[in-house]
């Protein structure tokens, strides 16, 4: 048997994954261009990482400053492989989604000992080293300072590339919700409150934070990878960048943190606010209106848009309950 | 080896003064402020625009960014940090989005290319075989001032030693009628201060760009993890170590391996010893 909640909930999933399948065809009717859906392609990969980034630093309170890091090792990997060594695409993804787990792995070290803001600057250690690395060590396979461009694409056209990525990030979002809804779920959510507690309960916290760890990192290795053959080039400026760890974390916690829905609705409100203000703002001046409002916006509601939506519709409906 | 060990001195020395900075909001607010190099930043630029731009005196240039980097300092702490009460992890991306906030301000106001900083004072020394700028050893010099101005601050006046109480024990200052809210303001207006200088000097040594920012912070995160918080002494080593080991690596092996070491250093030091070389205690 479904239980009630449950089942309104796969009938909105139901209903969020004909409608973002949808948009195609709608943006057809409505007559915009093949531009925007390429922004949207664009805001599908940023949710992908928003979401990996927020099943660690949203459920378990471990921040990740070093996300980049396992973007880049996925996006890296399979480049490096299909580019240099002519794998087929169908390894070499998994592959190097295989290789960002095992960078995750290298992530969970630290988090072993250390809590706090110590693991968000060994996370940001951890992107700067590889920033620098890539650009030194075999730049016969990294292509050095200017990357790799001409990979492999996997799909022609925006429409295409539009489903691509949308299922996987409808695909993702589901399978991470569908964990969040298991008993491990609630006790990642426990890890951020009370570690020690979740310890007593005589749960192992090493073995969920690895398991976060792990799924975290395949998320990310994931998204990495397909963008990765989306855009055909990489370059170390692009991946292990603070501006990229920037957009991150602000569309997870734009959106709302720890929620499925909050990463997405973050990268998808944030890459469309950029689009928009390029007819008015076409250079930096973005970054200073896109910033300055993820600023406000956090200081005023650090859980997000999320909550300030159901803030909101709780406002609305007291006041007409209060009227009848 | 002479080059190493003169270079060596002037470059830590510099990493000391933008270390101290950092170390002293780490300490005594215990949160980390990512906006740090920002601080560097906007001293860098205001020096930049005073002596260069409107070409006046450069000690009024050097002034002026001292004081542009406390008023920097006061207004994060009011608007950012006052407002969240403590929470760290909230303090820390915000201070982040701040950072890249200012990023993009520098390059609306000033433009998106480098910019090369005359030299503060001009003229080549020459040791031997060695050739070294006047501009480097007056960067070093002016960096020990300052550090052992703060160090002569902290220890004997009134509001130095309270916050030093501060950061030991919060509560306790606040029983003993010391107003933590005025120390903390204190501690970033003098962090703001001191890392503006801090951003004159190391512009001086490199070039203003609007994402200078980020190295400055690495480098000091790398100090302050490794050094421990609440210790000066370790600090000052520590920016040593780390200076010494980025002229070595660039003289020896390759410029683009300089940081490689300092990072290694951070993983190793986070993950065997978490509380630093010198640190008294765990965060």
């Amino acid at each position: 048997m479904i239980s009630k909640p449950l089942l309104r909930s796969l009938i909105i999933w139901a209903i969020f994954i004909i409608g973002m399948l949808l948009l195609p065809k709608i943006f057809a009717l409505l007559g915009f261009s093949k531009g925007n859906l390429r922004t949207l392609i664009q805001a599908c990969y940023l949710a992908i990482f928003a979401m990996s980034w927020d099943f660690i630093s949203g459920r378990t309170g471990y921040i990740s400053f070093g996300h980049p890091f396992l973007v880049g090792i996925g996006a890296y990997t399979t480049a490096i492989l299909s580019y240099r060594f002519d794998v087929p695409v169908m390894y070499s993804i998994p592959i190097a989604v295989i290789v960002t787990m095992i960078g995750g792995t290298l992530f969970f070290l630290p988090a072993l000992r250390i809590k706090g803001s110590y693991f968000a600057l060994v996370t940001l250690a951890f992107m700067e080293l590889m920033y620098q690395l890539v650009q030194v060590i075999r730049p016969d396979l990294t292509g050095g300072t200017r990357g790799i461009s001409g990979i492999e694409t996997l799909t022609r056209g925006a429409v295409n590339g539009y489903y691509l990525a949308v299922s996987l990030m409808l695909v993702i979002a589901f399978v991470l919700w569908a964990i969040l809804k298991t008993r491990i779920g609630t006790a990642l959510s426990a890890i951020a409150m009370n570690e020690e507690s979740v310890k007593g309960s005589g749960l192992s916290t090493t073995k969920l934070k690895l398991f976060a760890f792990m799924v975290s990192a395949c998320v990310a290795g994931i998204g990495g990878a397909f963008l990765a053959h989306y855009n055909g080039s990489i370059a170390p400026r692009a991946l292990f960048d603070i501006n990229f760890l920037f957009t991150i974390i602000v569309a997870a916690l734009i959106g709302g943190s720890s929620t499925i829905i909050g990463p997405m609705i973050g990268a998808f409100f944030l890459t469309l606010l950029l689009e928009k203000l390029r007819p008015w703002l076409p250079g930096a001046e973005r970054y200073f209106v896109y910033g300055g409002i993820a600023l406000l916006l956090y200081m005023y509601q650090p859980k997000g848009l999320y909550a300030i939506f159901w803030q909101v519709v709780d406002r609305f409906r007291t006041r007409r309950g209060g009227q009848s | 080896m002479f080059q190493i060990l003169i270079q060596g001195l002037l470059l830590s020395g510099l990493y000391a003064l933008i270390a101290v900075g950092f170390t002293l909001i780490f300490s005594v607010g215990r949160v980390l402020n990512l906006a740090y190099g920002v601080s560097l930043m906007v001293g860098g630029y205001t020096f930049f625009y005073t002596a260069q731009v409107l070409e006046m005196p450069k000690l009024v240039g050097v002034l002026l960014a001292i004081v542009v980097g406390a008023v920097f300092g006061l207004l994060k702490y009011r608007l950012l940090v006052k407002p969240l009460k403590g929470d760290h992890v909230a303090i820390e991306i915000s201070t982040l989005i701040l950072a890249v906030v200012i990023q993009a301000g520098i390059i609306l106001v000033f433009g998106d290319a480098t910019k090369i900083l005359h030299s503060i004072i001009d003229g080549v020394w020459q040791f031997g075989t060695v050739s070294i700028t006047a501009n480097n050893v007056a960067a070093a010099l002016g960096s020990w001032v300052l550090i052992l101005g703060l160090y002569a601050f902290i220890k004997k006046t009134h509001i130095g030693r309270a916050m030093q109480a501060v950061s030991m024990d919060q509560k306790g200052a606040a029983i003993s009628g010391v107003e933590p809210d005025k120390v903390n303001a204190a501690t970033w207006v003098i962090s703001g201060a001191l890392g503006a200088a801090a951003g004159v000097f190391f512009a001086s040594y490199t070039q203003l760009s609007p994402s200078m920012w980020v190295a400055p912070l690495i480098i000091a995160v790398a100090i302050v993890i490794v050094g421990g918080i609440g210790s000066i002494i370790g600090t000052l080593i520590v920016a040593h170590i780390i200076g010494f080991m980025e002229i070595i690596t660039t003289t020896l092996f390759a410029a683009e391996l300089r940081g490689v070491f300092t990072m290694i250093l951070i993983i190793a030091v986070l993950v065997i010893r978490p509380r630093g070389l010198f640190g008294r205690e765990e965060l």
